[in-house]
């Protein structure tokens, strides 16, 4: 990446940190009715508020791969399922369906009825 | 001194006296209706009216002004927006949507105050019961201030129902998620019935008419909540974690690198007109 596209996402990234609004609970930027399935290996679980969250390494046909990042249940409804901060772990396999972004970046919503707990497969 | 002022001078100090023992009693929980424990809603998630689908659905009683409010904030969703919901901001959703339980509240009942304490961005309700009157120069809150009276309805001398009224409201809120304005003025009353089913006392109503001049007429529903005997607690506050970012009229998430996606195809980024431009 050329140093000026870094300095933008950088510029983006700490703009993103001061001076936006930390927002939650729409689903408008999510493409709900094109759901997708993903699998990969989970890289990071946040048990936490608003939404936990999961960055996915997701490989590609041509062996690179991609870091998605997923928006869940908050805890409070997680708990209740059965799910801990422990339920899925770095390593982890990962398969989900999730409503990608529009703009077709690798993030997206997972948010299933019950999180299936058949679901980190641990290695 | 006369008979008759030495039996009155008596009874004034028996009154005298006797008032400040019964305030000293101890409380007599047995007194009360069984509403202490863990609450969690019977139905669907984040609907005002949960026996009605949301959004237009709800048939909420709006003005045409609030209606086309209404109208407007559902275009803006549709389009990709936050629309008028002041939630995804993390501010508390107030009264009386905070009633909607996205997730369970826990009722503590004392002498004097009964504590609604909503898992849910960690709401507070106090509802007072030993008789007050509303304050004139509180100032307003998402909450509101509550006052409630216990009525022992069926006369056998346990009370079985909490009326209460909540005022002094703060605004920006909303009946729900999709947006189902309230009025800008704050006037909001909101009146609410609590009592348990006859059959099953691990079922709890609650009767909420709310008053408000968004409104053509007072719009009362009917919740349900159905008593968790095996309580968990779970802290949620809200600005803890978060990937959507609202900046101006735009929503981004942010990636693995907490660095700024686009949300939408050909969707522009921030404005960085403040900040130095890259040398390159």
């Amino acid at each position: 990446m050329a140093s000026g596209s870094s300095a933008v996402l950088t510029g983006l990234a700490l703009l993103s940190m001061t001076s936006g609004v930390i927002a939650h609970h729409s689903f408008a930027m999510f493409d709900t009715a094109h759901p997708i399935e993903i699998s990969g290996v989970v890289k990071e679980f946040r048990y936490a508020n608003p939404h936990s969250v999961w960055v996915v390494e997701v490989k590609r046909s041509d062996g690179t791969s991609k870091d998605w990042v997923l928006e869940g249940p908050a805890p409070g409804i997680m708990a209740r399922q059965g799910v801990t901060a422990n339920t899925f772990r770095p390593g982890d396999a990962f398969r989900g369906t999730i409503s990608p972004l529009h703009s077709g970046e690798p993030g997206g919503s997972y948010f299933p009825p019950q999180i299936d707990l058949s679901n980190p497969i641990r290695k | 001194m006369s008979l008759r002022c030495t039996v009155g001078f008596m009874a004034t100090a028996i009154v005298l006296i006797s008032a400040p023992v019964a305030a000293q009693q101890p409380f007599d929980e047995s007194k009360y209706a069984a509403f202490e424990g863990q609450w969690m809603r019977v139905g669907p998630i984040a609907r005002y009216d949960q026996t009605k689908p949301p959004g237009g659905g709800q048939e909420a009683p709006l003005t045409p002004e609030y209606n086309a409010i209404f109208e407007a904030n559902l275009a803006d969703v549709a389009k990709g927006g936050f629309g008028d919901d002041p939630v995804y901001a993390c501010i508390l959703e107030g009264m009386p949507r905070a009633m909607n339980l996205i997730l369970p509240m826990e009722i503590i009942a004392k002498r004097n105050t009964t504590y609604f304490l909503m898992e849910y961005l960690g709401m507070l309700r106090r509802i007072h019961t030993d008789g007050r009157s509303f304050p004139t120069d509180e100032p307003p809150s998402w909450m509101g201030y509550s006052t409630g009276k216990w009525i022992d309805e069926d006369g056998d001398g346990r009370y079985d129902v909490l009326e209460i009224e909540t005022r002094n409201l703060k605004n920006p809120r909303t009946f729900d998620a999709s947006g189902i304005p309230l009025h800008r003025d704050g006037q909001t009353i909101v009146k609410e019935r609590l009592y348990l089913d006859k059959a099953d006392p691990d079922i709890l109503y609650n009767q909420i008419t709310t008053y408000d001049h968004a409104l053509t007429q007072p719009w009362t529903v009917l919740k349900t909540m159905h008593r968790e005997r095996n309580p968990i607690f779970v802290e949620a506050v809200c600005a803890e974690e978060n990937l959507q970012v609202n900046i101006g009229n735009e929503h981004y998430m942010l990636n693995s690198s907490r660095e700024l996606m686009p949300a939408r195809k050909d969707q522009p980024p921030p404005d960085l007109k403040h900040f130095n431009r890259p040398k390159n």
